[in-house]
């Protein structure tokens, strides 16, 4: 009995403190004050550095608040930790679908992660804007409510070999990417631009995320004669890779994902190593935005010590979506929202280019320009604005 | 050919990085026959705390080498002091417990520390430049880390074998009772294996921060091969951990070399289950069984 | 008090009428809740649901047996992704997947157990260690597992009940615990699960008896690895996702920290330290939302660490419950609940 009571008596209190009063609303995360909106990323764990999009959306959102909100409501903002683990995202999502309630969700670093919950949020009828990785499932098959962002991937990769062998006269190009999804889109980017050629790349060089050891990497890299390595990995290898190789007496024009398009901290972390560097950034580091941002950083959140281009990031991510909001107007519900966002074409206003949603089309930004690593990281455009016009 | 001896040159490096984490376990094994889970997050820290003093306080780099020892020093005792002593009697899978725990606590204030980013960790000794021989490149920091590898080992076997605290604590391992029975002051020497257990650690954290940036992260993986190299040369052997230290980086960088990338890191846990299987208590120890 | 007048009272599965009662109590109360909690809360069940049915076999190995497993996310995943695959790629439906999946696993767990015959405390602990990463391992490269991103799990089907819903997954995975939990009350009650129990106490002694030690050792891997392999099953389709990356060394870790924060060698115990830990798992994180110690920490973290590190709390808080646990009561929960039940049955002496 005492067995049985004790059970049930843990039981109700564990649950009384699950249980929330959730508002009844007609539309789900919008009240006449509020919009609700959340984001998960990793805030601990290896993915941890990736957790500074999070943030910076946050105080993003306070800055559009501060400047009067959008027709009248102010956004509150959720940011849940998912240690890039999918599971603790499905956790997260159910979260904010059916305990907190939001209204739409922004950014949420992770392609395997928001994989875990994209049919959920897409059965709730849940708008989300920004998934901050270039992959496909985002718009492969097509979602009404999911709006991409980042330029994809392969797209991306593709323009790089492409600028490799054309501009940089670069004949055998090696590929260093991460064994996962991400590094093998990458992958697939460089090989379509090969195959259309008749050319092969040298070298295939998979990495695990965990891995901390690249000399064999590095050797792979040496011994296929390699002129150009285009690297699709974290921050983290990028900088050992680096230093191994140099080691072994490699060193060939190193070029590099997007993803690792903070030059001043790769400079940093590679103590000098990323100069001549040549990555491919869709984020305008000469817009005047960038300082309208950082100043509402010292502002609202002193004490963000990294600045760089992933904490930017989740100012990027979340432009669009503020854009979308103000167009829908007053009436605010999830198709109202689709209807606004859609209605973006061309749009200029915000770190990133040319953002263009149509009714069948929801991949917003195609474009990417390419840039140099300079004198103490500094980021030299080289290239325009380069548009991916294939198939 | 030259990849083979690059492959070779390769492996005795990070070879090197692992025996030192495993001697490090080795020696809290050696006297009270716990793994030690937390190997790993305690020279991750020390770690940090040279970075502190590089970076933060501009101190001279011998001089932070110095700071940093003591200070793991003392964070190893600490530890022994404020988790291992106060629990009664554990049973092992009690101590094993502790030792888990103490690795989340140190990871977890680490990563509230010190965030997420890389950083450069800067020593005297170059990682790229170095000097060739025939074609390979033998890098400055290989040179320090192997023959680093080489003395703590040297030390620590001389240590164990000639000084009354060594032999004492030899005895603390095989009989604890007759130990304090003869006038060890057994629990003094406990702290006293983890401290030095912990300036290992922080030797092996240090040479391999430079090459793999620095990050709570960082040990995660090492500490695992660490003790991999263990478990193949022998968890009471100190010279068999540095020598399963350099088989299992020569085996990684082989079988990564030539045989498949992707499956590299597989190969120590494979070493880890074979190995227990086939001769449980390492290649250079005596298998005692235990009599009723 | 709890004399027993013959062998049959010892093993009779309910000691008590009011014990009894109580059960029946319980089970409707469990029936009862999708009707009273919201959507979410029941999600929270499910997973602590499932992960009880782990915490449970776990239990069974390294409470009752005395061996120790840190691999046993590598089971975990084992069921998971095989029920997946079985369910999409072969076809099977699932009232015959997840059994089947269960029984892989527990094959798993068998292969496993045999090199525990040799291998004893530490070594054997590092030996499943190795086994978890292993699998880990090799799961994200196979090809047919789907690599890094995974599988997207199908909803359960039973007969023509698609079961899209989070009540009428509670349904399924509640009424599978519930069944694992009185099966393995049920086991410690019969031969195999005295002679677990006399393992652990002395092996030798044991053997001595008559005790087969082989066999009976393996198959404490094997159930233990049954009812992991089947609680993964069921995890993939709350998750309605398996990805490699899940089954990581700290979930290992969890696994051992909630049935020593429980207690060993009790199943109530189990399911109360994996309560426990699930709960605290999912709320740590947002912990700078907590009414008092919130802005507290938030404080310190400016201050003296860096600000978006507080999510690191989690970590640091299972650690330190890890420790405390061992070091002030080895027994854990149940181990409190057994003190205060004694201290009020012997009141006031």
């Amino acid at each position: 009995m005492k067995r049985a009571s004790l059970l049930i008596l843990v039981l109700s209190i564990l649950l009384a403190g699950t249980m929330s009063v959730s508002a009844e609303e007609k539309v789900r995360g919008v009240t006449d004050s509020e919009i609700l909106i959340g984001q998960w990323g990793p805030q601990t764990g290896p993915a941890a550095l990736w957790g500074a999009v999070a943030r910076g959306t946050g105080v993003f959102f306070e800055l559009i608040n501060s400047e009067g909100g959008i027709h009248g409501r102010k956004i509150k903002y959720f940011m849940r930790d998912d240690a890039y683990q999918p599971a603790k995202t499905k956790a997260i999502g159910k979260e904010f679908v059916e305990d907190i309630g939001v209204f739409s969700i922004v950014g949420g670093v992770g392609t395997s992660s928001g994989m875990a919950v994209r049919d959920y949020l897409m059965q709730n009828n849940v708008p989300w804007v920004g998934p901050p990785t270039g992959s496909t499932h985002w718009i492969d098959p097509f979602q009404k409510y999911l709006f991409s962002i980042y330029p994809l991937y392969w797209q991306e990769a593709f323009l790089l070999t492409q600028y490799a062998a054309e501009k940089m006269d670069k004949k055998k190009i090696a590929f260093f990417y991460q064994n996962d999804d991400y590094g093998k889109q990458g992958l697939d980017g460089a090989r379509k631009y090969m195959d259309e050629k008749g050319l092969k790349l040298v070298a295939e060089v998979p990495v695990e995320v965990a891995d901390t050891d690249l000399k064999t990497h590095a050797l792979k890299l040496k011994e296929s004669g390699a002129e150009a390595v285009i690297m699709w990995v974290l921050p983290k290898h990028a900088a050992i890779i680096l230093g191994a190789s140099k080691a072994a007496g490699f060193q060939p024009q190193w070029m590099a994902s997007s993803t690792l398009s903070d030059s001043e901290m790769m400079f940093g972390v590679t103590k000098g190593l990323w100069k001549d560097v040549v990555f491919a950034n869709f984020m305008d580091v000469d817009s005047p935005l960038i300082k309208k941002y950082l100043d509402a950083t010292d502002k609202f959140a002193p004490q963000e010590k990294y600045r760089g281009i992933f904490y930017l990031a989740g100012f990027l991510f979340a432009e669009p979506l503020v854009e979308g909001l103000k167009r829908a107007g007053k009436d605010l519900n999830p198709d109202s929202f689709v209807k606004a966002m859609e209605s973006i074409k061309n749009w200029n206003n915000w770190l990133g280019h040319d953002c263009t949603f149509t009714q069948n089309d929801h991949q917003g930004m195609k474009s990417v320009y390419l840039a140099k690593c300079g004198e103490n990281g500094k980021t030299i455009k080289i290239s325009d604005w380069l548009t991916y016009t294939g198939k | 050919m030259n990849l083979f001896w690059d492959l070779i040159i390769g492996g005795l490096s990070i070879g090197a990085c692992y025996a030192l984490v495993a001697l490090s376990m080795v020696i809290i094994y050696k006297t009270s026959e716990v793994p030690n889970f937390a190997q790993g997050e305690m020279a991750m820290i020390s770690t940090f705390v040279a970075f502190e003093l590089v970076s933060g306080f501009s101190v001279g780099f011998w001089t932070t080498v110095a700071i940093t020892l003591a200070f793991a020093f003392c964070l190893g005792c600490l530890l022994e002091l404020a988790f291992v002593r106060p629990a009664k009697d554990p049973s092992v899978l009690g101590l094993i417990v502790i030792t888990l725990g103490a690795e989340m606590i140190l990871y977890g204030i680490a990563g509230w520390k010190w965030g997420a980013q890389q950083h450069p960790f800067v020593v005297p000794f170059s990682e790229y430049d170095g000097f060739s021989l025939g074609g390979v490149t033998i890098t400055e920091i290989n040179l320090w880390t192997f023959v680093t590898s080489l003395v703590m080992m040297l030390l620590l076997f001389l240590f164990f074998r000639f000084t009354k605290v060594g032999v004492a604590m030899k005895a603390v391992q095989q009989n604890a009772f007759a130990a304090r029975a003869m006038g060890i002051p057994t629990r003094r020497i406990l702290t006293f294996t983890w401290g030095l257990s912990s300036v290992t650690g922080a030797v092996a954290g240090m040479l391999i921060a430079p090459i793999a940036t620095l990050d709570p992260n960082m040990m995660l993986d090492p500490m695992l091969k660490g003790f991999a190299a263990a478990v193949l040369g022998g968890m009471t052997s100190l010279p068999g951990a540095a020598i399963g230290g350099y088989s299992l980086g020569l085996i990684e960088n082989f079988f990564g070399g030539y045989v498949s990338l992707e499956f590299k890191s597989v190969v120590a846990f494979a070493v880890i289950v074979l190995i227990l299987c086939v001769k449980p208590s390492g290649l250079f120890v005596k298998h005692f069984e235990k009599k009723v | 008090m709890d004399m027993k007048r013959d062998y049959y009272e010892d093993i009779q599965l309910f000691k008590t009428k009011t014990v009894f009662a109580g059960t029946l109590v319980l089970l409707a109360f469990l029936g009862a809740l999708p009707l009273l909690v919201g959507d979410y809360a029941l999600y929270l069940i499910n997973l602590i649901a499932i992960h009880s049915i782990v915490a449970v076999g776990l239990n069974i190995l390294v409470g009752y047996t005395g061996q120790i497993s840190l691999g046993h996310a590598g089971f975990f995943a084992i069921g998971a992704y095989s029920c997946v695959l079985l369910m999409v790629k072969a076809g099977f439906p699932f009232l015959l997947a997840l059994p089947v999946a269960g029984f892989i696993s527990a094959l798993f767990g068998f292969v496993v157990g045999l090199p525990s015959l040799r291998l004893e405390g530490p070594y054997l602990a590092i030996a499943t260690l190795g086994f978890g990463m292993a699998t880990t391992q090799i799961i994200s490269h196979a090809g047919f597992t789907g690599g890094h991103m995974g599988l997207a799990a199908p909803p359960i089907s039973i007969g023509t009940l698609v079961i899209q819903t989070g009540k009428g997954q509670y349904a399924v995975i509640m009424s599978i615990a519930v069944i694992m939990t009185i099966a393995a009350v049920n086991l410690l009650k019969t031969r195999v699960g005295r002679a677990f129990v006399a393992i652990r106490d002395s092996e030798i002694a044991a053997e001595a008896m008559g005790i087969n030690l082989s066999w009976y050792k393996t198959l404490a891997f094997a159930v233990s690895a049954f009812y992991t392999g089947i609680a993964g099953a069921l995890m993939a389709f709350a998750l309605q996702h398996v990805s490699a990356g899940s089954f990581n060394l700290i979930l290992s870790i969890t696994f051992l920290a909630m049935i020593i924060v429980g207690g060993l060698g009790s199943v109530m115990g189990s399911i109360l330290g994996a309560a426990l830990l699930t709960y605290l798992q999912l709320k740590l994180q947002i912990i700078q939302e907590a009414p008092v110690i919130g802005p507290f920490l938030t404080e310190i973290s400016v201050r003296y660490f860096t600000r978006e590190g507080l999510p690191n709390i989690q970590s640091i808080v299972v650690g330190a419950i890890m420790i405390a646990i061992i070091i002030f009561e080895p027994r854990g929960i149940n181990g409190i609940y057994l003190r205060m039940k004694r201290y009020w049955t012997m009141w006031p002496f």
